[in-house]
Parts: structure tokens; sequence; C-alpha cells
């Protein structure tokens, strides 16, 4: 399977949700789109869907030799950022429903839900009404719902959102299994050190425009004139005279007199060094490569400096 | 063609709502109701016991099953406190200057009858005193007959068992579009609310789903038409029980039930699509207004029964093709004139017709209220959409 979306634009009114929008999936890949509330990130979602249409732009997906203008619904398994199912009935009434509407028979739906249930350790409740189950529990149901017939293309918006840590790794193993399986999936989310555990490809947007795209490596490699460099000093300074320095972009305090210093484009470390030393003297320097959180943050500084603020 | 995927939804939507525990319940209460109320009657009709009447000995009058006038010889007083004290009579009448009194303890629903058989008494008398035999009294207190002979062969008559078939079947048209008005407005706001729209929409069409609702919830109605049916008949069979009456159902004509089953069965999926689009219209039902317009759909039942009585009048004919109102008001045509065989027939088409088109329209209405987010379509929006040919 092979999913390219090419240049998709998307305006809702007055607003332009998805401008200029290009990105391609692999089969098997996890693929991760990060972003700001109103980035864009659902608006995507709903075109691959196909509860809207791309004003301009195209999807194109090809599975087993076949080539499609659309992402068709038998490939489709997802996961709706609004989400619910029917609150009355049993877990596995609600999962039988939508795996027999998935052209799933009954055997076969059943099969499925038992490996499935055993995996979130739901077994034991499968014939509990829906509203008995606690949040993180019905969000599990969800998740089986959208995998049960098993998709070629998982899609998955923000299936992190509610749950507790303990949940939020089990769905990680979850995504994992996945892959594991074949299943190519996209999801949406705001933690990223999930992400980074996870994503095969990542694309982090702000305000409908893609900031940064690839790889955890690339997209580290793309931020490398957003060196970062720890430091503390042996007496208290004023972090207002640091953020007037040419050499440093932004000062982050970590805890007393340690900080995390984002370097400007230009800038050489022994200038920045020699700069630093006028202020006291150093304890600690440690040069560091960003993780995807900073390099989220620093893109989000840049390309929407309100937001991030 | 209804696809499998429809075929699952209406299965849901129709055993979603289908409490058969509570609803048989509620049947068996209703018939023990009804149960109830005929022998409470039966009990306490009082045309079935017999009432002992002291009159005066000038009252020549003939004793009734009912009533047994006696002449004790006693003083008027004494008959009275005999009646107050050990209920020797049920009511002492006398005359006081030529005017009947009647004593009785309190009111009683046999004193109207009472009352009757009195009146006839005296004016058997009246006639008597005026030289008339008993023919002729006969003569004077039959109604006049005045019989309404009919030119038009088609027409089959003003009270026949027909006519209650159609009014019949215009209160069933009621219970089932009732049934559907619930449940559409409760199974379509409430699946949004519920957040399970989206989850449905990544399944299978906006199409598939409507069409699966309304047949799902037609099913339904259709449930409580035939179960309400049943228990009319199973009421009257009670009422006719306690009556002693024999269970007569020959006024049940199966040639026009039968003709009613399809006009019944596409009216109801027909309101039922209607009451969809409207209800796929619906953002929050606590805050639209929309959900009174599904109301409508008992316009057809109105507007024919105000006509009935002129079956085969302009009114009628009207509403009896218009595919909007037919389904009410040819089937209750066809039950009181006898309608050439190809207007049942063109009917039903343009029916099935306005049926295909509104399944559509639903189906339309349901993709782009999804697609706005939030916010309600304005009855702008969904003129156009349903005059529009796009899918999706």
């Amino acid at each position: 399977m092979q999913l390219i979306v090419t240049a998709i634009n998307k305006a809702y009114s007055s607003v332009q949700a998805v401008k200029n929008v290009s990105f391609h999936i692999n089969s098997g890949e996890i693929f991760a789109l990060l972003g700001p509330n109103g980035a864009g990130k659902s608006s995507i979602i709903r075109m691959l869907v196909g509860m809207t249409k791309p004003d301009s732009g195209s999807i194109m997906i090809s599975y087993q030799d076949q080539h499609y203008d659309h992402v068709p619904r038998r490939l489709l398994g997802y996961l709706p950022e609004d989400r619910g199912l029917y609150p009355d009935k049993s877990i596995e009434k609600n999962l039988l429903y939508l795996a027999q509407l998935h052209g799933l028979s009954k055997s076969k739906a059943l099969t499925e839900m038992a490996y499935w249930l055993d995996v979130f350790e739901l077994t034991t409740r499968r014939h509990d009404e829906l509203k008995q189950l606690s949040k993180g529990n019905q969000q599990k149901v969800q998740l089986i719902a959208a995998v049960l017939h098993q998709p070629a293309l998982v899609i998955l918006d923000e299936p992190f959102s509610g749950l507790d840590p303990i949940n939020q790794e089990k769905v990680v193993l979850f995504l994992q299994q996945l892959k594991a399986k074949g299943m190519t999936v996209i999801l949406s989310a705001h933690q990223m050190a999930m992400v980074e555990k996870l994503a095969d490809h990542m694309l982090l947007m702000a305000q409908g425009q893609v900031v940064l795209a690839g790889t955890l490596q690339q997209i580290q490699q793309q931020s490398q004139n957003q060196r970062q460099m720890k430091v503390g000093f042996s007496s208290e300074i004023n972090m207002a005279q640091l953020e007037q320095l040419d050499v440093i972009v932004s000062v982050q305090q970590l805890q007393a007199r340690h900080y995390l210093l984002t370097l400007a484009e230009q800038a050489k470390v022994s200038d920045c060094l020699k700069q630093l030393l006028q202020y006291g003297e150093l304890t600690q320097v440690e040069m560091q490569s960003a993780d995807l959180h900073q390099l989220y943050l620093a893109a989000m500084a840049r390309h929407q400096p309100e937001a991030a603020a | 063609m209804i696809s499998r995927q429809s075929l699952i939804v209406a299965r849901w939507e129709f055993l979603r709502f289908f409490k058969w525990k509570q609803q048989l319940v509620s049947y068996l209460l209703m018939l023990a109701v009804i149960a109830a109320i005929a022998l409470w009657s039966f009990f306490t009709d009082e045309s079935q016991q017999q009432y002992r009447i002291a009159v005066p000995q000038e009252l020549q009058i003939t004793n009734t099953e009912q009533f047994q006038f006696q002449r004790p010889g006693i003083a008027l007083e004494t008959q009275l406190m005999q009646m107050q004290s050990d209920g020797s009579w049920h009511a002492v009448i006398s005359l006081n200057e030529g005017q009947l009194v009647v004593h009785t303890l309190t009111g009683k629903k046999w004193l109207q009858q009472l009352d009757e058989v009195l009146q006839k008494h005296y004016r058997h008398l009246a006639a008597q005193q005026m030289g008339l035999d008993a023919a002729q009294l006969l003569a004077l207190e039959q109604p006049v007959e005045i019989e309404t002979r009919y030119l038009d062969q088609a027409y089959k008559g003003k009270d026949t068992p027909e006519k209650m078939i159609a009014i019949g079947a215009l209160i069933l048209l009621f219970v089932g579009l009732s049934t559907a008005f619930g449940q559409v407005l409760v199974s379509i706001t409430g699946e949004k609310q519920q957040r399970v729209t989206e989850q449905l929409y990544a399944i299978v069409t906006p199409q598939q789903w409507m069409d699966g609702k309304v047949l799902g919830h037609s099913f339904s109605a259709l449930k409580a038409m035939l179960t309400s049916a049943l228990v009319m008949l199973l009421s009257f069979a009670v009422v006719s029980l306690f009556a002693k009456k024999a269970v007569d159902l020959s006024w049940l004509d199966i040639s026009v039930v039968l003709w009613l089953v399809p006009f019944a069965l596409l009216g109801v999926v027909l309101c039922a699509s209607f009451m969809g689009a409207i209800a796929a219209s619906i953002d929050d039902p606590n805050n639209s207004g929309k959900s009174a317009v599904m109301m409508i759909t008992w316009l057809p039942m109105i507007l024919t029964f105000i006509v009935i009585d002129s079956p085969a009048g302009m009114g009628m004919t009207l509403l009896s093709f218009i595919p909007l109102t037919s389904f009410a008001a040819m089937p209750v045509k066809m039950a009181m004139v006898t309608v050439p065989w190809w207007q049942p027939l063109l009917s039903l088409l343009l029916l099935l017709a306005t049926v295909y088109w509104m399944r559509r329209v639903a189906g339309r209405v349901f993709l782009r209220g999804m697609q706005m987010y939030g916010k309600e379509p304005s009855w702008g929006d969904i003129v156009r959409w349903a005059l529009s040919n796009k899918a999706d």
C-alpha cells in the first residue's frame, strides 16, 4: 500500500485550514501528524477518510496493484477525534455491529474481538455496557473497533488523548502490533514522547502548513541550526541579559543556575562560550541534540510565536 | 437496491428500540385495563338488576323486566320510612295535584330508565284517551325513515364496515408515524451527540446509513401498527365477551386490508425518510426548532379525515394522487368507493418514485450536514441539497 498526498488545500469559509500539504506514506509505516490545535491535522484526516474533499490537490492510494483517487472504505480503519459508541450496548454488541458493517462474518468478528479484548485486558468485561466502563477503557474499545477488520490503513485521530501514562504505553504497544501485522498507521498526537518511540515518519504542522517533515533523524538534521547548549553557572545570573546576546535565540531555565540555550543559526560555540564567561564562571557545558518535544516547541516558536508562548 | 450494510443498520436500529419484554408487559397491561373496564361496566350495569317501585293504587302501570311496580296500600310517609330504614323500595312514586313525584335516596343511572318507562306509560294513556289504538300509537312513535339513494354505483354507502376499516387504518398510521417520529429523532440526533456518526461514516456511505435507519424505523413503525391492530382486535373480543356477544369479525374485509398494506408500508417509509432528512439536519435537538417540522407527516391523515365523508369528491381525489398524501387518502377512498384498477396502481407508482427521491434527499442532507461540523444547515441549504443531484 502506498498513499501519496500532493499539494492539498482546504478552506472553510474564510479560514484556510490546509495549505499546500504534500506527503507520502509507504506500507507498514507509522506516520504521525503533529501540531497544535487548529494546525490542520484533523482537516487532513477528514480528507483522507473522505468526509470532505480537498479544494485542490490530490490523494492517491495504491493497494494490491489497484490505484484509487480516494481511500476506499474497505481499506480503512478510523478512530475519529470526536468519538463515541452506543453507551447502552455491551462491548461485544458494539464491536460485533461495527465488524459486521465492515463485512466480517459473525464468527470471524468474534475471533478477532477475542484477540483484541485479550490484548487490552477487557475479556471479562465483554458483556458490560459501554457506559459502565472508564473513559480509558471506552477508548480501548474504540481502538479495537478501528482495527477489528484488519484494515490496510488505520487512521487514528489523537489516540493518546484522555489516557493515563500506563494506558498510553498500552496504546504504544497496540500500535507496534498493528505495524507488526503490516498495517499502515496514520496518527495525530500531541504526546511527543510517544510519537518519538513510534513514528517512522512525521509531519509537523502549524496554521495549516508543513513546518517540518521526515523521520526523527531527518527532522533533527533539518533543525541543526537549532543547536542547544546546557550550561551551569557557579552563581545566579540575570536571564534577560543572556537573552540579549546575539549568539542566543532563546533561554530556558532548567533549575537553579542551569539553563538550556538555543544558539543562533550562524553562532560559533567558542564565541558563545566567550560571551557567557562574561557573566560568571561556568560549572557545566553540554551540547545536546534536541528531542522531538524541543524541536516541536522551537518550530512552533518560529511559525506561531504566540502559540508557543 | 438495498445494500447488505443497510440491512445490518436496519436490523440494529429495529432491535435497538425493540424491548420485547417491556412491550409485552405494556400490551398485557393494556389488555388487563380493557378487561377491567369491561368487567367493571358489567358488574355496575344497573339495567341488569331489578328494582322495586312503590306506586299509588290508581297508577296502573305494567311491570317490566327491570321495574316491579307494587301498590303497598300504606301511607306515603310509611313507604318513605321503609325505603330509608330497610330498603323495601328503590323508589316511591306519588301523585301531587296530577304531577308525578319520584322519591328516591340518591341519584342513580337507572332513574333515567324509570323515567323512560313512565313517559311511555303516560304516552299510552294519552293515546287511549284520544281514541288511538296500539297500532296507531306505534306508528306515531316510529321515527321517519329517510332513505338516500346514491346514483353513483361506485359509492359503497355512508356508514359501511369499510369506513370503519378506513378510520382504523388512519388511526394505525398515526400510531406508526408517532413511533417513527420519536425513534428517528432519538436515533439520529442521539448518534450525533454520542459521536458515533463519524465512526460510521468511515464504514458505510451516508446513503447506506440513511437507508438502514429508514428501514429499521419503518419496521418499528409497522410493528407498532401491527401490534396495535392486534390489541384493537383483542380488545374488541374482550368487550364482546363481557357483552355476552359472539366475536363477529365479518366486517373485516380482507380485500380492503390487502390494499392497505402496500400503501401503509410505502407511506411509513416515505415519512421515515422525511423525518430522517430533518433529523439529519439537526445538530442539537435541545436547541433546534426543526424537530417540530417532522410532525408535518401527520398532515396526510388529518387532511384525509376532513374529507372522509366525501370519498368521491375533488378533495379526496386530489389527496389520493398526491404522493405525499396518497398513502392515507387512497386506501380510505378505496374502502368507500369502487375505483378503477389503474388508480391505486398509478398512485402506488407515484408514491414509490417519491419514496426513492425522498431517501436520496435524506442521504444527501445527512452527508452535507456532517460536513458542516457543528453548524446547523439553514432551510435554504436543505432545499438546495434536496434539489441537487450530487450524492457526495
